[in-house]
């Protein structure tokens, strides 16, 4: 595909993105609520469409389909348990709902302060976020510019890539903070949808004659993709290693878990979890068919992550559609990103800046966390240019080292018990272990950083809380009014 | 049936139908069985049924108790 084509696509992508950004940020207030909540007040659609696009980044059409090439079906259960675990949301979505309405929250992080009564707790968890979050959006901008490079045959240099996804990232950001990047998630997430269910339907059809034609030659040529563990990279560990940490990612990623504050109403929020599910669900098949497909038609790759963008270059696939899946994964990887940089400009404003000043003043605060918005996309930029192994380290331990948050938002719901000493504890050994194991390729009897973290943070939060002294009434008072009110919704 | 006893229900439904995500494709039945209709359709069907209990439990969240 020629470089010109390409970006002409990109320029058109960032266009249409822009005036929906300008549109949605058109009657933006001055509060930090409006710019990082969008005022509390998204409908249904809208928030599932941005809860979309923000969960599945580039990761799902590049390397879960690369997980589906090289290992088969568990690649589907991997990604379909994580789908599960919005049952989580099911049991917390309200909870957080109704306490950032009381309590007026701006991030998930400033709840956890609140409730255990602790600053050091929203700062510790604030910076524990940014620091697994920014490698993270590095390994996004990391895969448009090898994918851009690629599909151009080198003629798109790999910076310019990197740099092309930013700018779009941070000008809508910018633009109109929440509104904007929920709008145009939602343009980016129908984007991602169409394309991807377009390009599989068009190469089952083309090159299988249709999706019994693609099973049967996985049944006759690879049957061993169709079980687990199969050709053997997903045996039980790895299974369980890579699935347990990121069954919770509803809870432990707070670019997702803010979200939670954002619908208008518990009926909005419904339509958004509902909504999610489904849009999960098929874009989840998708990426496993396709790299079914790719393995059927390209079986000889080195790399299971040159599955797609080699599947874009074959003939069943008419260059537009190429052109348009391309555009699917820069939308999948912008719309991440700048979620994430807005969620982590949020919580330097109101859990490390607002923590540590008197008095407060809310211009001000906008104003830092605006500012943070292009500073944390030069970190990530700069992160995805020198291409250190610890980034795809501390990119992978993301969702274990984000997963030792959770025992501490369980317990803020449901164990008035817990305490500040308990929740520092658990994130700080518990985040320091996934990265010191993930880091050195250490499996302790063969499993996983994220199980380890997970247990570490679960035995800390627990150990240390019943030697150190609760915030008695605080949680009394919160877990008392949640009580009332889901008594009063009848909400589980 | 008080709240806490549904939402103890729940839990414990969602512990079996996850706890069998994670098991059962790895029995000897299914890990052998490679066709269509083993792992594939075995997670797809839970997928699907997570859906439709996740409907039924946010059935509750309503727009005209919580109007802000």
């Amino acid at each position: 595909m020629s470089a010109s084509t390409v970006y002409i696509a990109l320029f058109i992508y960032f266009i249409l993105g822009s005036i929906v950004a300008r549109q949605a940020g058109r009657k933006l207030g001055g509060g930090v609520n409006e710019f990082f909540l969008a005022s509390r007040s998204l409908g249904g659609i809208v928030a599932a469409l941005t809860y979309s696009a923000t969960t599945y980044s580039a990761f799902m059409l590049v390397g879960l389909a690369g997980f589906s090439y090289i290992g088969g079906v568990g690649a589907l259960g991997f990604e379909l348990i994580y789908l599960s675990g919005l049952v989580l949301v099911a049991f917390f979505g309200p909870r957080f709902w109704l306490v950032g309405q009381r309590y007026n929250y701006l991030t998930p992080t400033e709840m956890l302060g609140d409730r255990y009564e602790s600053k050091a707790v929203a700062a510790v968890s604030a910076v524990a976020a940014v620091i697994f979050l920014i490698p993270y959006s590095a390994v996004q901008l990391i895969g448009i510019g090898a994918l851009l490079e690629g599909i151009s045959g080198g003629d798109i240099p790999y910076l310019a890539g990197v740099g092309i996804a930013a700018f779009i990232a941070v000008y809508w950001t910018w633009t109109g903070g929440l509104k904007a990047v929920a709008w145009t998630d939602s343009l980016q997430a129908a984007v991602m949808l169409v394309v991807a269910v377009l390009s599989v339907v068009l190469i089952a059809y083309r090159g299988f004659g249709g999706f019994g034609g693609m099973f049967a030659g996985l049944e006759s040529e690879y049957p061993a993709w169709l079980t687990v563990p199969g050709p053997g990279f997903f045996n039980i560990n790895t299974f369980v290693g890579l699935t347990l940490p990121w069954f919770f990612f509803s809870l432990s990623n707070p670019q997702v878990s803010q979200r939670l504050f954002v619908p208008r109403s518990l009926g909005q929020m419904r339509i958004m979890v509902m909504g999610f599910l489904v849009f999960g669900f098929i874009y989840t098949l998708v990426s496993i068919l396709w790299g079914f497909s790719a393995r059927l038609l390209i079986p000889e790759l080195a790399i299971a992550d040159n599955a797609t963008p080699v599947l874009l270059g074959l003939e069943i696939i008419p260059a537009g559609v190429a052109l348009l899946v391309m555009l699917g994964i820069c939308a999948a990887a912008v719309s991440t990103v700048n979620s994430i940089i807005l969620t982590l400009s949020s919580m330097i404003c109101r859990d490390v800046f607002k923590n540590s000043r008197k008095p407060n003043d809310e211009n001000r605060e906008l104003l830092v966390g605006k500012i943070f918005v292009p500073i944390f996309t030069v970190i990530i930029v700069a992160f995805a240019t020198i291409r250190l192994d610890l980034i795809a380290a501390l990119s992978v331990a993301s969702s274990a080292g984000l997963l030792v948050m959770v025992p501490a938002l369980i317990g803020a719901f449901f164990w008035k018990r817990g305490t500040a000493p308990a929740v520092l504890a658990s994130v700080v050994v518990g985040g320091l272990a996934a990265t010191i194991l993930q880091y050195s390729g250490l499996k302790p009897l063969g499993y996983w950083p994220g199980v380890w973290s997970g247990l570490i943070a679960t035995v800390l939060f627990i150990g240390v809380s019943l030697f150190t002294r609760p915030p008695e009434k605080k949680a009394t008072e919160f877990i008392s009014y949640l009580q009332e009110e889901l008594g009063r919704k009848k909400i589980i | 049936m008080s709240l806490e006893r549904q939402r103890l229900i729940w839990v414990i439904v969602f512990l079996v139908m996850v706890l069998s995500a994670f098991i059962v494709p790895f029995t000897p039945l299914m890990s052998n069985l490679t066709k269509f209709y083993g792992a594939f359709l075995f997670w797809s069907i839970f997928a699907l049924v997570v859906i439709i209990f996740l409907g039924m439990i946010t059935a509750r969240w309503k727009d005209d108790q919580d109007e802000r």
